[in-house]
């Protein structure tokens, strides 16, 4: 008859006496672990979501900024101007990724459709730096000299045209390709001097709503035609991973800035989500903290009925180490079955909710997240961690 | 000179000199130090491999000296040397594996598992270190020589004083060691079963080439001691 040298510490070291308090460790440590799995992997279902390249097409957004323009304000345009303080405080924020001006002429410009379309109007002209654009086009530069300027129009513009003024006046609607082929006679003035270019469509932006031309031929203008005084801007635009960061709209309620709203709408549904999910995420670290809690009653139980044994056993040259293996060994196949288990039930849910989801158009993975799977493992090792330190304790004290 | 291996589990090269540096109980110390004792309040060398007997009258200390020789017990003034470091200078992971391999013990009290078999509480002692020192072949034989092969089975609880004494002192002779501590080890024997187990518990020192202390009310003739104290 060979026995183990753990076998027969398994009959001295009885740890049968707590064997409720460590099943309500144990269930503790799963249910801890399912609320704290289940919050993380939400969090990342719902910004995958938001964000995944098969919910939306950009995986960044652009938002132009501007004070919003209130009674008070109207007829003093140096208000709605952003302060050199403002601007370094939005670039500082972390959701601005990449921030940029919004640069206005600061003279007079005309344009006038060429040939028989009796087309007069004045206008404005804005730039924002290349990285910004949403619209790549081989033709979009200008070089000092040149004579014909690209414009980008907004689609909106062209929209509002087509569908609004075209249809009401009785005027023809007018396709993309048609403007681009159009050349504009653009003038340029400044008092008494004028110079005349040929304006060219190079395309339709969505994300800017403003007629744009490149960054130095503005720069080139204003020098030759403005007043010399380097105007502060009055619209800015940024580049933010995460439109609906609620951290960013409260931002710019704060600081009474406006943007696209309809960007923005998500922010409050991310935040009840997001508070929720704090909420779930919360209750499962207070209920690992019980369950730790309740371990460490447990060993302590154990070691405390088994005071005589264990001290008989040191006496014989068990060393302390023997023992905290033997006990250790006792409850690591617990975190590894209740870690597997949890895991288990939240990947049947995660694949059960990709699939709900799919039928309406929208994509979660149906496998778990690395952060989950992540997480996993720190709790168990955080256990694991605690326990032993609770072993060494009561096992030192002892023996 | 001694030399300690850190890695437990592993037979350390040590001479185990046991060295006594005026060693007084805290609780008899008016007791002793109005007798005159080879042991007490004394700087005494064990020489390794000595078989040594030490001769106590009830209430010298006997049990007493056992423990502090063993470091079961610490309430003493002066000092136990083990090579020339005091016992409290190992930390308790380097005495276990000390005890595993170094020095072993038959206490008066015995100390039997009762929740294990005879043959369990033999056991534990055996697998404590890997590989075991001896095989479970050699314990049978030393349970055979000692008329106990009947009770292996039997539980702890079940066992008579002179069936405890004498799966103690196998217990004690399956591991390795180079001092033997015994306290009244045949006290619950007759005196065949008692020579019986001297003899064994002789070859097994020999074996060795360790030594050990035994401490007994009355002089005796079952060892060829080589040193003789008086408590």
């Amino acid at each position: 008859m060979m026995q183990s040298f753990f076998g027969l510490l398994r009959k001295i070291i009885q740890t049968g006496i707590g064997k409720t308090r460590l099943l309500m460790a144990t269930l503790g440590l799963a249910i801890a672990m399912l609320l704290l799995l289940l919050a993380i992997q939400a969090h990342t279902d719902f910004d995958q979501l938001l964000h995944s390249q098969q919910n939306q097409n950009e995986s960044a957004d652009f938002l132009v900024i501007n004070k919003k323009i209130t009674n008070a304000m109207m007829g003093q345009p140096t208000k709605s101007e952003f302060s050199p303080e403002e601007i370094a405080d939005i670039k500082k924020q972390p959701f601005t990724d990449a921030f940029g001006f919004i640069t206005s002429n600061q003279f007079k410009v005309t344009a006038a459709a060429p040939g028989e379309l009796h087309f007069y109007t004045d206008m404005f002209f804005e730039s924002v730096p290349d990285a910004f654009i949403d619209v790549k086009n081989e033709d979009w530069k200008w070089n000092t000299g040149d004579n014909t300027i690209p414009i980008i129009l907004p689609n909106d513009f062209l929209n509002l045209y087509n569908f609004g003024f075209a249809l009401s006046q009785d005027l023809p609607q007018i396709s993309q390709e048609t403007v681009k082929a159009l050349p504009m006679k653009i003038t340029i003035s400044k008092g008494l001097i004028t110079q005349e270019f040929t304006g060219r469509i190079v395309g339709f932006s969505d994300r800017i709503s403003s007629f744009l031309v490149p960054g130095n031929f503005m720069e080139w203008a204003n020098q030759k035609f403005g007043n010399g005084e380097i105007t502060a801007p009055s619209r800015v635009i940024i580049k933010t991973k995460d439109p609906s960061n609620p951290a960013l709209v409260q931002y710019l309620n704060d600081k009474g800035y406006t943007t696209n709203q309809d960007k923005i709408k998500y922010s409050k549904t991310k935040m009840i989500v997001q508070t929720i999910v704090s909420v779930i995420g919360f209750f499962g670290v207070v209920l690992l903290l019980f369950a730790l809690l309740v371990f460490s009653m447990f060993i302590q139980l154990v070691i405390a009925s088994c005071k005589r044994e264990i001290q008989l056993l040191v006496t014989l040259g068990t060393a302390p180490r023997q023992l905290r293996r033997y006990l250790m060994r006792q409850f690591i196949p617990l975190y590894i079955i209740t870690g597997i288990a949890a895991l288990l039930i939240l990947a049947g849910l995660q694949w059960w909710a990709s699939g709900i989801l799919a039928t309406h158009d929208m994509f979660v993975a149906p496998m778990l997240s690395v952060f989950t799977f992540g997480a996993a493992i720190l709790v168990v090792l955080l256990v694991y961690a605690v326990n032993l330190l609770n072993v060494r304790k009561y096992v030192a004290e002892i023996s | 000179m001694a030399r300690l291996r850190k890695k437990p589990g592993f037979l350390y090269i040590t001479v185990m000199q046991i060295q006594l540096e005026n060693l007084v109980p805290v609780p008899l110390k008016d007791k002793i130090l109005q007798r005159s004792s080879d042991i007490w309040n004394r700087e005494v060398t064990f020489t390794p491999g000595h078989f040594v007997k030490i001769k106590a009258p009830s209430g010298t200390g006997k049990t007493t000296l056992i423990h502090y020789l063993y470091h079961i017990r610490y309430d003493y003034t002066g000092k136990v040397l083990v090579d020339g470091k005091s016992w409290q200078s190992f930390n308790k992971e380097v005495i276990a594996t000390m005890r595993q391999q170094q020095v072993s013990v038959i206490f008066q009290d015995l100390r039997i598992f009762e929740q294990l078999t005879a043959e369990e509480n033999i056991e534990l002692k055996r697998v404590m270190i890997s590989p075991p020192y001896c095989t479970a072949e050699k314990v049978k034989e030393m349970a055979a020589r000692l008329n106990v092969t009947h009770v292996l089975s039997q539980s702890g609880k079940t066992l008579s004083y002179g069936e405890r004494q004498r799966i103690a002192i196998i217990r004690a002779l399956v591991q390795p060691f180079k001092w033997l501590i015994m306290d009244e080890p045949f006290s619950h024997l007759d005196n065949e079963n008692a020579q019986r187990a001297a003899d064994l518990i002789g070859e097994e020192c020999r074996a060795r080439g360790a030594g050990f202390i035994l401490t007994d009310l009355d002089n005796d003739s079952r060892f060829a001691y080589d040193t003789h104290y008086n408590l």
